[in-house]
């Protein structure tokens, strides 16, 4: 029998999973995934959505100590203070329908429908009932699934996971399959945009083994590694080596062009992510203005390239870009030298004040003879050749791929330069700035030349990530060059990790590649981004592929070793 | 390279701003007066909208001002904080818009509005400080900035997503149109009110904070949270109330600020908190009497500004640019005199 | 191992020739509050000479003053021959002064060899350009950092095999002698040692003691120390300073201070002198 603190903190954390569940619901996630199958016919996203919490409550809640027994129900009734919550919200809503549309626009009768299963026949009550049923099976089940030993948990977890991922890369996987002639495969899997029993079945099970087996054959793999003679293993990488860079390679090919498309925004945020990553990550200076040097690169290139702009020398892209990248540097400069004594938050407060007034000036109709106003620069010539050029083996290039091959290019050279920065005397010092600024000034380290170099490094990478920009979308607009992106490139290197490279590429993939494959999440997108950041900095403050230095010392903040302290991809990272 | 000791490439940037500064003020004033491009009426009309805009920053500014105070934090989701108490109030506007009872008995329904906005502030606030803030008390201090942006961001989207994304028009009340004729300045009747209730509100917070034992509290955490904890204060509870004042205030500002621009929208609270915040910087951060300055002083210059600098030098729509002059004077206070126009340097 | 240094102290320190530091009439104040008043402080080359004096005597302030943290809002500083009355720290640290620190400010979070290497990089010149593209000067500097940074572990007595530890790590005792090897690192020639037996037990105090005077020995240096443990001041000083609200009361020999009345006075109050 659970203890009554327990009990009560149980029945708590329900009311407070129901919440989430009623936040779900009223906001709109809920209504905008309620369409996405994932089981087709069975099971939509939406669904699984108002599921999560309850299952999540469960989960946590079975953590407690005690006996099995008591865990169960202690998520048994956090799963019913979850669902009796939810329910009543539930048919409160109804009852207040449509009325209550006009306070909490998403709460329109096909969301009630859906939430209450109309589908199936049942009336609101019944409907309220299921809900309550539903929400304490599942919160009763993730305690089971916690309860359960450690390698079983994992498995079927892993299962999940895999499911979920299947069916969210269904709008790339299946027309990609088709293009390839794997049709009956692709019909196999996938029906109506969500998995079929059968494929949803073969990859939970899968899933789960794979999950299951991956300790044993990773440590397998290792020691095979370790035992190796240096001969064997160097061959070995630059096989891995050759196999990554024929992958890049190909990338484009494999894709298609929509997804290609996405590969291509991702890695301008991947570029823009490891320069500011030298400015926050390495030198720890909170740069809330990032955008504005984006945009100064895209400007300065729309000036010089395009033949319709104010200056109209038409320039060629490589000409102009060694141009762009000192001007953006002194820019740098010029904005780095009058904050360097400001602190953290002042110095944060005071790059957003010149982004923002960036952002103005840019579209102001008082610049509009230099800068276009809110129409911009156009007729931006593109990188090389006219947008299209030919490539070895792939053969022919055009539209986002010819975007695509710079941009890769540029991005592991600003990857190289941060790391090779990263482990020597100039990032010592960063490092030691960031840790103790006195300290290192006393130490012999110009904290001014410094802070001045870190904003001229990130400088410089943001804005060949703007001259590229400029000449993918052949055309600047101000529009482009808002607060927004200076945040999304933060949160990029924030959940990836501050000063982890490898955590860069990883944050704009989840933080950029994921919206952009979950349509629906569109409208959500700045909502997922501020929820991420607040439960990043309060779960994880060291982000998904740490550095180690960083990690320790926000461990030691939140009092003693994270919940595993492991990385997740500790493999790839080489750290630790 | 042998230069003077003293001089670095800094200093002369700095300098070079400076008289780019001065020069600009000057220049750009002495043209518009000498061109006499606004009546005298014109400049009256915009200092009035500049104080009462001033005021609401102030309002705003206490709250970032107070929270700084004890927390020395930045509390950069303040702003939405100030949206949904305007976003809240609106609701109950409009219900009492359509039973008659807004225009039939204003005197009752505009407090009940201005309640329910500094209510529904200083739950967000308090939960805000008690969810994302607390437990990062010790962190370094990238940390709790980070998560602020991350909850303004949640919350202004949040409500997006409930509320929906279009302007919401606050509905007409009666007895706030037409104009009072001051001193035979005519005030709209709006703007007076804003100016009045900001500084009933704020006169209430000084006395409060000076006069009150809670008051007093707070000014001890704010000084030495240690040692106010050794003297058997409540750190968490006060700082949860200072939370909840700074809360009340924003949301009360927020109702007056749709009562001056009869519109609230998800996504206002953004560049008035940048604002106030620079209003909170102008009067020295931490620092009261400070803060409620600084708001009215940066919304004069934000509304005078634009017109006395640009508009004799024939810049085009000067008025698009008035968040330049917010922005650039939040840079220049933060660049040349970080401790505010009543704060004092810290020696070397 | 005896109390005293094992050398004749008058024959170490170059009493005849110019001294490393000269310090005249250095007066700091804080906002009304006057933390040091006139002070004048010469320290001889490969002297060891001591400050000190009651809690909030302003022997911190003063010393912060010699690393350039401070500067004095009147008098001068000269460190051969060159003001530091207005000096950036980071140059004051060029000229050869380094500095430990009261309550230990290693960087925590960098490894126990980076630590030591970051107190080298006044010495070194490697540049982002250089770091970028790998010169073979860069590689060669990086090496040799390194290699000194292991024999000034050694030096300091923490073991090889911690070197990739996180300075947050180490026990106590292995912290402050990493600070010192990291103020060792870029080959001061005075060493300014903030209470670096603060927090020590007798044992490891011993230890600390005679590896000072080691230190001036085996590497020429010169030493200024702050201290609260009489037995340490007394036992490798040759000279001693004394303040107290943020005067010079005294200087002179141990022997000297040991006797001195206002020194006395100052410690324990008017009735113990009495």
């Amino acid at each position: 029998m659970p203890t009554r603190t327990n009990l009560r903190s149980a029945i708590s954390s329900g009311l407070i999973a129901g919440v989430v569940m009623i936040y779900l619901m009223a906001v709109g996630i809920a209504a905008v995934f309620s369409e996405r199958q994932v089981i087709a016919g069975y099971l939509t996203l939406g669904r699984v959505m108002l599921i999560v919490p309850a299952f999540g409550v469960g989960y946590l809640v079975a953590g407690r100590s005690g006996s099995a027994r008591s865990r169960a129900m202690l998520a048994l009734v956090a799963g019913v203070a979850a669902g009796g919550l939810f329910s009543a919200a539930y048919l409160a809503s109804v009852a207040l329908s449509p009325g209550i549309r006009h306070v909490l626009i998403r709460i329109a009768g096909p969301l009630l429908d859906f939430i209450g299963f109309k589908d199936l026949g049942f009336d609101p009550a019944a409907g309220a009932v299921l809900n309550l049923g539903l929400t304490a099976v599942a919160a009763l089940a993730a305690g089971l699934v916690r309860i359960a030993p450690a390698a079983t948990r994992r498995a079927i977890l892993g299962g999940a996971g895999a499911v979920l991922a299947l069916t969210m890369i269904e709008p790339f996987l299946r027309p990609r399959l088709l293009s390839f002639g794997f049709s009956d495969f692709a019909r196999f899997v996938y029906l109506k945009h969500g998995l079929t029993v059968s494929s949803a079945a073969a990859t939970f099970a899968s899933g789960g083994l794979l999950v299951a087996f991956w300790p044993r054959m990773r440590g397998k793999a290792r020691a095979t590694l370790a035992a190796a003679d240096p001969g064997t293993r160097s061959v070995l990488r630059w096989a891995g080596l050759l196999l990554a860079i024929v992958f890049l390679y190909t990338l484009p090919w494999l894709s298609g062009s929509f997804l290609t498309q996405v590969l291509v925004l991702v890695g301008f945020y991947v570029l823009l992510g490891l320069g500011l990553n030298i400015v926050v990550g390495y030198a720890g200076l909170l740069d809330l203005g990032y955008v504005a040097f984006y945009a100064v690169g895209a400007y300065f290139t729309a000036l010089m390239t395009s033949p319709t702009s104010a200056l109209g020398w038409g320039l060629n892209f490589w000409v102009a870009l060694p141009i762009v990248v000192v001007l953006s540097a002194m820019v740098g400069l010029f904005i780095g030298a009058p904050v360097l004594r400001l602190r953290g938050d002042y110095l944060a407060i005071v790059t957003l004040g010149f982004g923002e007034i960036a952002r103005v000036l840019l579209g102001a109709d008082a610049l509009k003879p230099w800068l276009g106003g809110p129409t911009g620069i156009l007729s931006v010539p593109p990188m090389i050749g006219g947008g299209t050029y030919t490539l070895p083996i792939i053969g022919e290039v055009t539209g986002p791929a010819a975007t695509y091959f710079p941009l890769l290019g540029f991005c592991l050279l600003a990857a190289f330069v941060a790391h090779r920065l990263k482990y020597s005397r100039t990032g010592r010092a960063w490092n030691a700035m960031r840790e103790d600024e006195d300290v290192a000034q006393a130490t012999g380290i110009n904290i001014v030349n410094y802070k001045l170099l870190a904003f001229a490094m990130g400088a410089s990478v943001g804005c060949v990530g703007g001259a590229i920009y400029a000449t993918h979308l052949q055309g600047v607009v101000p529009g482009g060059f808002i607060l927004l992106v200076s945040i999304t490139v933060l949160a990029v290197v924030v959940l990836g990790g501050m000063g982890s490279i490898p955590g860069v590429i990883v944050g704009a993939f989840a933080l950029i590649g994921l919206p952009e494959m979950l349509r629906e999440f569109a409208e959500y997108k700045l909502l997922v981004y501020g929820a991420v950041l607040v439960a990043v900095m309060l779960l994880r403050p060291e982000g998904l592929i740490p550095d180690a230095s960083r990690r320790a010392e926000l461990e030691e903040a939140r009092g003693g070793g994270g919940p595993e302290g492991e990385p997740i991809l500790e493999v790839i990272s080489g750290d630790a | 390279m042998r230069r003077p000791s003293n001089l670095s490439l800094v200093d002369v940037i700095l300098w070079a701003l400076r008289v780019a500064i001065v020069v600009g003020v000057a220049v750009g004033s002495f043209a518009t007066i000498s061109q006499g491009k606004l009546s005298g009426d014109q400049w009256r009309d915009l200092l009035v909208f500049g104080v009462s805009q001033g005021s609401v920053y102030a309002l705003i500014a206490l709250g970032y001002t107070l929270v700084y105070g004890v927390l020395f934090m930045i509390n950069f989701a303040h702003g939405d904080v100030f949206m949904f108490g305007g976003m809240s109030a609106f609701f109950v506007a409009d219900y009492l818009s359509n039973i008659g009872f807004l225009n039939g008995n204003p005197y009752i329904a505009v407090p009940i509005i201005l309640l329910t906005g500094a209510v529904s502030s200083m739950i967000v606030a308090v939960l805000l400080e008690r969810i994302a803030y607390r437990p990062l008390r010790r962190a370094p201090r990238l940390v709790p900035l980070i998560t602020a942006i991350g909850a303004s961001l949640f919350i202004s989207n949040s409500v997006r997503g409930l509320y929906g994304d279009g302007i919401k028009a606050y509905p007409r009340v009666d007895i706030l149109q037409g104009t009072f004729d001051i001193f035979g300045i005519p005030v709209l009747k709006g703007h007076a009110i804003v100016i009045v209730a900001a500084v009933l509100l704020m006169a209430y917070l000084y006395w409060f904070v000076e006069r009150t034992r809670t008051g007093r509290a707070m000014r001890a955490v704010s000084e030495d949270t240690d040692t106010a904890a050794l003297m058997g204060i409540d750190v968490d509870r006060i700082i949860s109330t200072t939370f909840a004042i700074g809360g009340l205030l924003a949301g009360a500002a927020g109702v007056l600020y749709a009562i001056v621009y009869n519109q609230v929208i998800w996504s206002m609270g953004f560049l008035p908190g940048i604002k106030a915040f620079t209003a909170a910087v102008l009067g020295g951060i931490g620092n009261i009497v400070g803060a409620m300055l600084g708001g009215v002083l940066l919304g004069i210059l934000e509304s005078v500004g634009p017109f006395l600098l640009l508009g004799g030098l024939g810049v085009p729509s000067p008025n698009q640019l008035h968040d330049v002059i917010a922005f650039s004077v939040l840079v220049l206070v933060l660049v040349f005199r970080p401790y505010g126009l009543f704060g004092r340097p810290e020696s070397r | 191992m005896s109390m005293q240094a094992s050398a004749d102290p008058a024959q170490m320190s170059d009493s005849g020739g110019t001294p490393l530091l000269v310090a005249r009439g250095v007066t700091k104040t804080f906002e009304g509050l006057v933390a040091n008043r006139d002070i004048d402080f010469d320290i001889p080359r490969h002297s060891i000479v001591s400050i000190i004096g009651p809690n909030g005597a302003g022997k911190t302030t003063f010393f912060n003053q010699l690393s350039g943290v401070y500067h004095p809002t009147s008098g001068s500083i000269e460190f051969e021959g060159t003001s530091l009355s207005s000096m950036s720290p980071h140059l004051v640290a060029g000229l050869g002064v380094a500095r430990t620190y009261q309550n230990i400010r290693l960087f925590q979070n960098m490894s126990v060899l980076a630590n030591v290497m970051v107190g080298r990089h006044v010495r070194m010149h490697g540049q982002w350009y250089g770091a970028i593209a790998r010169l073979a000067g860069i590689r060669r500097e990086e090496d040799d950092a390194t290699r000194h940074a292991f024999e000034l572990l050694e030096l300091v007595g923490i073991r090889r095999s911690s070197a990739n530890d996180l300075a947050r790590s180490l026990p106590y005792g292995d912290q402050r002698r990493l600070e010192v090897a990291r103020a060792l690192a870029s080959d001061p020639k005075l060493l300014l040692l903030d209470e670096p037996t603060a927090g020590m037990n007798p044992g490891e105090t011993r230890q600390m003691t005679d590896f000072i005077a080691r230190l001036r020995r085996d590497l020429q240096l010169t030493i200024l120390l702050i201290e609260h443990d009489m037995k340490v001041v007394m036992g490798v000083s040759e000279r001693i300073t004394v303040l107290d609200y943020g005067e010079k009361i005294a200087e002179g020999t141990p022997a000297e201070i040991r006797a001195n009345p206002r020194v006395i006075e100052a410690y324990l109050g008017k009735q113990a002198s009495a």
